[in-house]
């Protein structure tokens, strides 16, 4: 039963009010070392330099979508396996489609109560502490 | 003209010249949103929670089924070509027209506020509070919008409050 407190989290969304609700919902859930990144351009060279266990980026966003991130993510021999998990909208299914064959290893429909993120948390690392 | 009329829970996003986007509001709250440059304009509608009577809905999921709202209409406009940077808003609704419903209205009105300072995205003309219904005309490509108060509250449409949405639609994991 892995402790919440010890997994490090990057939240990336370009929106300032998204990130800090999924902060705090985190927190809620016992998450300590929560990081964020408004971009996935920033998120990225941020995790590759210094490492997390779970990456939380949402799919729509300017620059780099999700969906290119998740792709640079896997495509890096040294944080390639970090567990990621899609935000995205419930009219994306083709998204997550696409996500899914490029390995995302799960994925959240906004807007999303707190125990459906802790669900799919639980769901890559086991039952939270 | 041609007009785009919303109800609550809808936004719609305008590229061309000639249309407005419509709507009428009660406790509800649309945000106007353009890109002058762009020439891209378009508003939402929505309620962040109706309580019934004897019912409490907590404040943060209120404003996650506000962020969403919001977010909904950001990306459509970005996915139109607008640029978050040249975002500018107008604000609204946010009428408490029914007593029963307390200050949800008011609620409402000072989320939105709230959420564009929070996105820096610059406020205009702002229209919210007291009793009275509004109508609002949205001239989305010029960016220019028309509030005008209504003596009879808009008739209430039950819709059910937003919930989240289920856990999987698609089934992968």
């Amino acid at each position: 039963m892995p402790a919440a407190s010890a997994i490090k989290v990057m939240v990336v969304d370009d929106q300032t009010s998204m990130r800090a609700m999924i902060r705090r919902t985190l927190q809620d859930l016992g998450f300590r070392d929560v990081r964020d990144k408004p971009s996935a351009t920033e998120a990225l060279p941020a995790v590759q330099q210094d490492r997390v266990h779970l990456i939380i980026s949402d799919y729509n966003m300017p620059e780099m979508d999700g969906l290119e991130f998740l792709k640079a993510v896997r495509s890096d021999p040294v944080i390639g396996k970090t567990v990621f998990i899609m935000l995205t909208g419930s009219s994306e299914k083709s998204v997550v489609q696409k996500a899914a064959e490029l390995g995302v290893n799960n994925y959240v429909v906004k807007p999303f109560a707190p125990a459906a993120l802790k669900e799919k948390i639980e769901r890559v690392f086991g039952e939270l502490s | 003209m041609r007009r785009v009329a919303i109800i609550q829970g809808e936004h719609a996003v305008v590229t061309e010249p000639g249309v407005a986007i419509t709507t009428l509001l009660g406790s509800c709250i649309a945000v106007c949103l353009h890109d002058a440059q762009a020439h891209i304009g378009g508003m939402n509608h929505f309620l962040l929670g109706e309580p019934r009577p004897g019912q409490t809905i907590r404040a943060e999921d209120m404003h996650r089924y506000g962020l969403h709202a919001m977010e909904l209409l950001i990306n459509a406009m970005m996915q139109k070509g607008a640029a978050r940077h040249r975002l500018k808003a107008q604000v609204f609704g946010g009428g408490n027209i029914q007593s029963a419903f307390g200050k949800i209205g008011t609620d409402n009105a000072d989320f939105a506020l709230r959420f564009l300072k929070t996105e820096n995205i610059p406020v205009g003309q702002t229209n919210v509070g007291g009793t009275q219904a509004r109508k609002v005309e949205f001239m989305a490509w010029d960016g220019v919008a028309n509030c005008t108060l209504v003596s009879q509250a808009p008739p209430i449409r039950r819709m059910p409050p937003p919930r989240p949405a289920p856990v999987s639609e698609v089934e992968l994991f």
